[in-house]
């Protein structure tokens, strides 16, 4: 995925506008890309494992409902 | 020798015929019933069905069993070269062999396709159709290394007679589309896209001209065609690509086709012909290329759900040659 740099320059002075929250580290808006970023992360790897169940799963539910065997035997 | 006609004289006979002219020339361009025009990705289909098939090299084995007349699932072996990138002009081949494990479930409106490889990675396709108008598609190559995974969305509007096109994509990739019917036969399009990554922008143009002739109006010219079907398109890039393609549709068996691509920045330039034989057990597919190319491709349906695949391609410039074989069953 895209990494996104961390604008540490404009950090302080989010800061300061953003309710004086000058001593922390972090700014509202950091901690919103770093969410994102953690969000997709997660996405990914949900996708990565999860999407060919996902389609065995829907397929197996849909009419004509095939039987359990049928999805390993090769006739 | 009697009963038949004299040369020169219509089959239909003078009358009808003329009726027939008078018909089609008469009729009016209903401008605001156009037809929807075909998507802007899609533009150039049919020299792509006839001059791009899916060539490889080595062999395949492709079993699919379905298990629904929605759902089926797909095992595919292949063993062959891999091509690496090489600097020089030598072209380096190392052998692999890799299954691929995939499941597709059709309906009308939702579709999802997944392939998995032995090594993790990912490919998949979903199409939704949200309402009549509106669908969206999605299609991802997701791998267990880092920063080798993609992504890409599409919304597509369908109006009445033109579509739109959204695409979102993974590295800050935007673009949208849009292609409108002009007349029944042109349809006008463009394309601007933006990738962030690549600080890449960009902007394209399209036109694509199609043209039908009717078996009756034939028969009044005393030549027999068969529906006489052709295709012109024309596509320009800021990214300096500049593409047009022809296909005619010489017969129902055997379409011809050729391809211009032309980079005026880089000032390469690419041009092929090619053929395209349909017939009743077999597709012949063949092409000649400007770099030096030769290539075919043949799909024999040798029983019921089984095909016999062929596929070879000789690049005269860099020597290299590839044949690959295989049987798909299901």
């Amino acid at each position: 995925m895209a990494s996104r740099v961390a604008l540490k320059v404009g950090g302080k002075g989010k800061n300061s506008g953003k309710g004086g929250r000058g001593g922390e580290g972090k700014s509202r808006t950091e901690c919103l890309k770093e969410w994102t970023d953690w969000s997709l992360h997660k996405a990914k790897v949900i996708a990565h494992y999860g999407f060919i169940p996902l389609i065995i799963v829907i397929g197996m539910n849909s009419d004509p409902k095939p039987q359990l065997y049928q999805l390993l035997s090769p006739v | 020798m009697a009963g038949f006609p004299p040369p020169g004289a219509t089959i239909l006979g003078d009358d009808a015929a003329e009726k027939k002219i008078d018909e089609v020339g008469k009729k009016k361009v209903d401008y605001f019933n156009l037809p929807c025009p075909i998507p802007f990705e899609e533009l150039q289909r049919e020299a792509i069905m006839s001059l791009k098939p899916e060539l490889f090299e080595g062999m395949r084995f492709d079993f699919t069993k379905g298990l629904n007349p929605k759902f089926s699932l797909s095992h595919s072996v292949f063993m062959g070269p891999m091509e690496l990138p090489s600097q020089g002009a030598e072209t380096l081949k190392i052998p692999t062999a890799h299954y691929e494990f995939g499941a597709n479930f059709i309906d009308p409106k939702l579709m999802l396709i997944g392939r998995v490889l032995t090594d993790g990675r990912l490919t998949a396709r979903v199409k939704c159709d949200l309402t009549d108008d509106l669908s969206l598609k999605a299609n991802a190559q997701l791998s267990n290394e880092p920063n080798m995974s993609h992504g890409m969305i599409n919304f597509d509007y369908k109006g009445k007679d033109y579509r739109t096109q959204l695409q979102l994509g993974d590295g800050s990739l935007f673009g949208a589309s849009y292609i409108q019917s002009i007349t029944p036969h042109l349809s006008l399009g463009g394309e601007v896209f933006w990738a962030g990554q690549h600080l890449k922008s960009g902007v394209g143009y399209a036109a694509r001209y199609e043209n039908d002739k009717m078996v009756k109006l034939a028969c009044a010219m005393h030549v027999p065609f068969a529906s006489l079907l052709w295709v012109a398109t024309g596509q320009v890039a800021s990214t300096g690509m500049i593409a047009m393609s022809y296909v005619q549709k010489v017969s129902e068996k055997v379409s011809l086709a050729t391809d211009f691509m032309y980079n005026y920045l880089s000032r390469d330039v690419t041009a092929s012909v090619g053929y395209d034989y349909i017939l009743r057990q077999a597709r012949l597919r063949g092409k000649l290329d400007s770099n030096g190319c030769a290539s075919a491709f043949l799909e024999e349906r040798l029983n019921m759900g089984l095909n016999f695949v062929l596929s070879a391609e000789i690049d005269h410039k860099k020597s290299d040659y590839k044949f690959g074989f295989g049987l798909t069953v299901g």
